[in-house]
């Protein structure tokens, strides 16, 4: 027993402190059936992102950036320039850049041809092989001139061993988490399950430790060699709280207390996965998707370290309190001349040195490492995207914008950029607007159909508002005929599920419905689209009316099942209204015809289905936000308080970004003289859609050429089948998040890797319609574009790697095949298309306005986005830089921008990321 | 073309495909994404026609045997090769080219852009060679053949992820259990040569033979492990490390039925081996009764399905081992339909249950069963359940461990005895 836990005055508290600081470095991804998209290294924000990254890569075993291979492959394509790499490297050295390191080659020479050329670090048995068998025989003199030129090096620094696994593992002994994985996975998954399987654990409201002391401290139990002894070492301890047992255990292994921190971090990042999910579970309990068992962080820890210490136990054939003292590796050799010889061979090679050249620089190579080389590869990656967006920012010049016609309110998402840019070529009396896709409308909301209420509003917002979708008063026999139908036809269908899988019903099942499912299969696997239409109008036979109205005035009567308040004030809605107004800045130039668009996603076979819809209402489907701001901004009692034009009209609508459908809502209250004008408006969205999908069409690898109406159909038929595993591409590419007026980005083709925002700088003297703004999207914006370049740059680490294997679990996320951690982050089929840069922010205000708002903003000081101000009246942009403070010029390399006549002349027949070009606004070409 | 001739057609559609993709492997010149596609949407398209046909041509007729040619034959022994085209055989070979068919054009979509798209396929159309030849074999020479192709192309299968442990690791053990049955089929095999001279299956059917009971208890070892029968049935769940549509296929529909299969195709022998069908009922019993219990507790989609493949698999057997066949028939044709489509659509679990909550307006939570019995022993059922009933960890510890000692003892020995008798180096 170790001295130092007794006398802690309050040992309980600290291992609480402990487990809590543990925590917060567990994956923060909740339920995926609502998927939040975040920063993978949050817990790191609080560094600067060049450094988060190798300290969180180092704690996770990931990857900090891409391989060198993978940057110099996009040197070779030009994608990333040698002038990108020179500016780098001279920010980065600094006056030191031009020291002489080898008496003629400047150190920022050495460091470019170390860049240009792969310098291994190679030892052990592949040095030999290679010594013996490559390069090196061709060039024996250069190798000898090295080898003189070399000595040895300092050790490199011992490998960090904590855990009592990670000892073990190092002599050799087998690996202890082998056995202790699998009996934990099966405990979390049953505690956590959220109803797949029919039997649920027993005694789980008492905690997961309570559960498991009572499931595994009787007798008669696994019968494994290493388990033996655990029956009764939780009987001995029954009265043990969990906290007790971890604190024993912590004891028994031999942790002295000021470890416990980094080994109880080890400890659950070992099942990052499952014990990120327990405390999610503990942390969030109202986002369960069905019951929320008490969970425990704790608990797992007690579970978790009990297991360790007997699997160790077992292994080691000796208790392991003195287990990491008596198997500490030797440290490792001092790195031997040989391998530091090669090193600058290498070198010598790259740039072209003969033997008598070579002088022994081996310091300054050893001073540049791989991870240095990846940063530099990294920042001149980014560069190259920078300017050469803000190139065509500083080149494009602002159509002439006459009164529009009608006007379509958007979400900021990058994915609804493209079909803003075709409604608006489609017809060009159309002015679009972007902004936070609730539009203001923070709401628990059930649909007629919908068993539950779910938040649709930004994941740091609790609603206080519930908003409920009713039949009209004529149809509601009819809905409540059908709901009956729907809710037999629903058990049936469930019955069929889990009875399949039980004994005599499953045999029933077989001999009846094997036909049937044989048929179904069939049409499903061979004309998905078909089979999806004919299950669409068997289904309307029974839905719900599509007569229906949002119950969305305020009932003081009504208590709502979630939130506060049942529907909002005529004083509620005028807020939310005035603001959206306010914040797009379409409060002084309303036209008679203003659609609101929310977006949302569908798609079969997905669990990843979620992390489609839309980030702004918290991985929900934004069409009834849309629908609500509308009738809200309809409403004569908001009109008045507002005064908004009499003629001006809001319809609400729902665009479906995986088949690119746009439906619309309430169109029987549009009063007729809006009639025509919504007519043309929804066919120009009808139009502009079909253009959408098309445009969306080339990323899909051989998808052939097609007309519009192929291209509608195969996003539709892609969206129904269920052997489709990249239904849509979702936010890949994101890369820029424009803030400010449509005219500076309108005519322009940012191929959907742009979040626009609205604001008009004129209409914010005091920049605090500017600061809300950046409050609500610069998180969402940058946790998304964050979780892509993680999932990216270490797809089988950070992300959740290939979607093929992927196994459904608890109800709660997916596993890789049969029992492993659960897997977070984004699968490979999402982000393989993605460009893994930092997002650009560029935020059209004065200079000082942005510096007030977004200069002290930790994620712009360390880095984690890159910020950019335009200039309002003027096309100068001001970048950045947050190790000065300051902001500098922007000077562009190019001045002409490419044109042509439409998006599609653009696109055409090209797969990869397009650079800008101005379309449309009336130019041949 | 006659019969025999659209059904060997037929069955050679898949070796041709294997040829192809093979050689296209072997020389590193994979096909093409959509050339693969189209040819394997052919090869089965053209195999299912040529079934049908021939089912068509053989109305009226019970039983046909088709010879291939031998391969060699001595005094009294001849290993020959020929196919046998019956009701079953037919029936059985459609519906396997129609399975394969349709995850060949699933999963041509599903393995878009994968690293291991060419292998996935040309590794389907070897279990297909494997099935089909299991399938219409006319003698036991062709059934282990199939057996064996089978087994192999499973097991790779499961590994297909290489680049992470646990798939290789359970892949391994897949095949690793399936050689140990094996050596039921391959014993039962030889017996039948030695007694009859030949592995003919009509020959087989005429005559008994005296060591019929053993050659089906030897078959029965086999099925067990093909069809993941107690004790075997550890490596179901394991198997489900492969993509989603070879675990529909293989463990939802053909290769864990092939088992029931081959018992179905053996039943004369089966008929007057009285011991040996109880024995197949009381398995299938214990099987599926075991397997629904730990279904139960299953938490994850694709081991719930697996548990449930196998409840109903042992259900089938047990339906053989009575003597139902027709009724077995129709079972295994439509439990492989049910089930191979809710694997492939076991992705949408999430949306299904979200669907379901809608319709019926709140599912009930799920209530713990077996209320009847004790607290604790309920707990002490659950954690059976839970653990899978401790097979694997049985057969780790009293079978696996004790061969390894032995194993282990008998290399001290001979390294012992060598020494002395060799003198040390």
């Amino acid at each position: 027993m170790s001295e130092s836990s007794l006398d802690d005055p309050d040992p309980s508290s600290r291992l609480r402190s402990a487990v809590a600081a543990a925590g917060r470095l567990l994956p923060a991804q909740g339920p995926i059936s609502i998927f939040i998209h975040h920063n993978t290294l949050h817990a790191f924000e609080g560094l600067p992102f060049e450094e988060a990254v190798v300290r969180g890569g180092e704690l996770l075993g990931c990857e900090p950036y891409l391989a060198e291979d993978r940057y110099r492959a996009e040197l070779a394509r030009g994608r990333i320039r040698p002038a990108d790499l020179a500016a780098v490297l001279r920010e980065d050295l600094g006056p030191a850049a031009g020291e002489l390191v080898a008496g003629r080659l400047t150190r920022l020479e050495l460091r470019l041809a170390m860049l240009g050329q792969p310098v291994r670090a190679i030892s052990g048995s592949e040095l030999e092989w290679i010594l013996g068998e490559t390069a090196v025989r061709k060039h024996p003199h250069l190798w000898q001139a090295a080898l003189r030129a070399a000595a040895e090096g300092p050790p490199p620094p011992a490998p960090r061993l904590v855990r009592h696994r990670d000892f073990l593992v190092a002599a050799g002994r087998g690996d202890p988490d082998a056995l202790v994985h699998p009996l934990l996975i099966r405990l979390c998954a049953a505690f956590l399950d959220q109803g797949l399987a029919i039997w649920p654990m027993p005694d789980r409201e008492e905690g997961l430790y309570r559960a498991f002391q009572r499931l595994y401290g009787r007798g008669g139990g696994p019968p494994e060699p290493w388990a033996r002894g655990l029956a009764a070492e939780l009987r001995r301890a029954a009265e043990e709280t969990a906290e007790e047992s971890a604190l024993a255990s912590l004891a028994r292994l031999g942790v002295p207390r000021d470890e416990w921190e980094p080994f109880l971090t080890a400890t659950l990042l070992a099942l990052r996965g499952w014990a990120g999910m327990i405390r999610q579970a503990e942390l969030r309990p109202d986002r369960m998707p069905a019951q929320a068992p008490p969970a425990s962080l704790v608990d797992f820890v007690a579970v978790r370290l009990l297991l360790d210490r007997l699997a160790a136990a077992h292994l080691d054939g000796s208790p392991p309190e003195t287990l990491r003292a008596r198997r500490a590796p030797p440290p490792p050799p001092p790195v031997s001349a040989r391998e530091r010889a090669f090193l600058l061979f290498q070198v010598a090679r790259s740039l072209g040195w003969s033997p008598a050249e070579v002088s022994p620089i081996g310091g300054e190579i050893e001073a540049f490492p791989e991870v240095d080389r990846r940063r530099v590869f990294q920042l001149a990656y980014e560069r190259r995207h920078r300017i050469a967006i803000l190139d065509a920012l500083a080149a494009h010049v602002s159509f002439p914008a006459p009164a529009p016609r009608f006007q379509a309110v958007f979400c900021l998402d990058e994915r609804e950029e493209s079909l803003r840019r075709h409604l608006e070529e489609v017809d060009p009396a159309g002015e679009t607007y972007g902004t936070a896709g609730f539009f203001g409308v923070a709401m628990y909301y059930r649909g007629a159909s919908d068993a539950r209420a779910v938040p649709l509003c930004p994941v740091a917002i609790r609603p206080r508002h519930e908003v409920e979708e009713e039949v009209v008063a004529e149809r509601r026999a009819t809905a409540r005929r059908r709901a009956r139908w729907r809710a037999a036809w629903g058990r049936f269908a469930h019955g069929f599920e889990l009875g399949s899988r039980t004994f005599t019903l499953g045999a029933i099942l077989s001999w009846l419905l094997g036909l049937y499912a044989a048929a179904r299969l069939a049409s499903r696997v061979l004309c998905p689209r078909l089979a999806a239409r004919v299950r669409h109008h068997t289904e309307r036979l029974v839905g719900t009316p599509e007569e229906t109205a949002l119950a969305l005035e305020h009932r003081p009567d009504v208590r709502p099942a979630l939130g506060e308040q049942a529907g909002f004030t005529v004083e509620e809605m005028a807020a939310i209204v005035r603001r959206l107004l306010e914040e797009t800045g379409l409060v002084s130039r309303l036209s008679d015809l203003v659609l609101v668009v929310g977006h949302g996603s569908t798609s079969l076979n997905n669990p990843h289905e979620s992390a489609h819809d839309c980030g702004a209402c918290g991985g929900g489907r934004g069409g009834p936000n849309a629908r609500a701001l509308a009738q809200m901004a309809n409403d004569p009692r908001v009109r008045r308080l507002l005064g908004i034009p009499d003629r001006t009209w809001f319809v609400g609508a729902y665009h479906n970004s995986c088949d690119d459908s746009i439906a619309t809502f309430d169109l029987h209250r549009v009063p007729a003289h809006a009639r025509p004008l919504l007519a043309a408006a929804g066919a120009a969205m009808e139009e502009a859609a079909a253009r959408n999908a098309h445009e969306r069409f080339r990323r899909f690898e051989f998808a052939p050429a097609a007309s519009l109406e192929q291209a509608v159909a195969h996003v539709e038929a892609r969206s129904q089948d269920l052997a489709q595993p990249r239904p849509e591409y979702g936010h890949a590419t994101n890369a820029v998040c424009i803030v400010g007026r449509r005219a500076r980005t309108r005519g322009l083709f940012l191929d959907r890797r742009a979040f626009l925002v609205s604001y008009d700088p004129d209409r914010d003297p005091d920049g605090a319609i500017l600061a809300r703004i950046l409050g609500a999207v610069i998180p969402v914006c940058a946790g998304i574009n964050l979780e892509y370049y993680f999932s990216y740059v270490d797809p089988s680490g950070y992300g959740c790697h290939t979607k093929l294997p992927h196994n459904i679990t608890s109800l709660l996320g997916v596993m890789d095949g049969h029992a492993s951690d659960l897997r977070t982050g984004l699968p490979w089929q999402m982000v393989e298309i993605h460009e893994p840069v930092r997002l650009l922010v560029v935020v059209e205000a004065p200079l000082e306005r942005v510096r007030a708002v977004l200069a002290a903003e930790r994620l712009v000081r360390n880095r984690w986005i890159q910020l950019a101000a335009l200039d309002p009246a003027a096309n100068v942009i001001q970048v950045f830089d947050p190790r000065s403070g300051e902001f500098a010029p922007h000077r562009p390399e190019s001045a002409a921008l490419p044109r042509v006549s439409s998006s599609r002349r653009w696109y055409e027949g090209r797969t990869g990321h397009l650079s800008c070009a101005v379309v449309g606004g009336g130019v041949e070409g | 073309m006659s019969a025999p001739e659209l059904a060997l057609a037929a069955a050679v559609l898949p070796l041709l495909l294997v040829a192809i993709l093979g050689l296209a492997l072997f020389v590193r010149r994979p096909l093409s994404e959509p050339a693969t596609g189209i040819l394997v949407a052919a090869c089965f398209l053209g195999a299912l026609a040529g079934f049908v046909a021939a089912a068509v041509r053989m109305a009226g007729i019970p039983r046909r045997e088709v010879p291939l040619g031998e391969w060699f034959g001595i005094a009294g022994h001849h290993f020959e090769f020929r196919l046998l085209l019956d009701r079953l055989s037919l029936a059985f070979a459609a519906y396997a080219a129609l399975l394969c068919g349709l995850v060949g054009v699933f999963a041509h979509r599903y393995l878009h852009r994968e690293p291991g798209y060419a292998r996935f396929f040309f590794l389907l159309a070897l279990f297909a060679v494997g099935i089909l030849m299991i399938v219409l074999a006319g003698d036991m020479e062709l059934i282990f053949a199939g057996w064996e192709i089978v087994g192999l192309s499973s097991a790779l299968l499961v590994a297909f992820f290489h680049d992470r442990p646990l798939p290789v690791q359970n892949g391994l053990r897949v095949f690793v259990v399936y050689r140990v049955c094996d050596i039921g089929l391959l014993a039962a095999y030889i017996l039948v040569h030695h007694e009859l001279g030949t592995g003919r299956l009509t020959g087989l059917f005429a005559a008994p033979i005296t060591a019929g009971t053993l050659v089906s208890f030897l078959v029965l070892l086999a099925v067990a492990g093909k069809s993941a029968q107690i004790p075997f049935s550890g490596w179901l769940p394991r198997a489900m490390e492969g993509p989603t549509p070879s675990s529909a296929i293989f463990y939802g529909a053909l290769s864990v039925q092939a088992g029931a299969f081959v018992l179905l195709r053996l039943s004369p022998l089966f008929e007057r081996a009285p011991a040996a069908r109880a024995a197949i009922v009381a398995l299938g019993l214990v099987t599926a009764a075991h397997a629904a219990l730990v279904g139960r507790v299953q938490t994850d989609a694709k081991c719930a399905l697996s548990y449930a493949s196998m409840t109903q698999v042992g259900l089938i057997l047990a339906e053989i081992g009575l003597g139902w066949n027709t009724l077995a028939l129709v079972h295994l044709l439509g439990h492989g339909s049910v089930r191979s489509l809710q694997f492939l659509r076991s992705p949408s679990l999430l949306l299904e249950r979200h669907h379901a909550e809608n319709r019926v307006g709140g599912l009930p939570a799920p209530r713990e069963p077996f209320r009847f019995l004790p607290a604790g022993a309920r707990r002490w059922l659950y954690r059976f359940a839970l653990e899978r009933a401790y097979l694997d960890a049985a057969l780790e510890r009293f079978v696996v461990a004790p061969f390894l000692g032995a194993i282990r003892r008998l290399d001290g020995l001979e390294r012992a005895w060598s020494a002395r008798w060799g003198g040390r180096r």
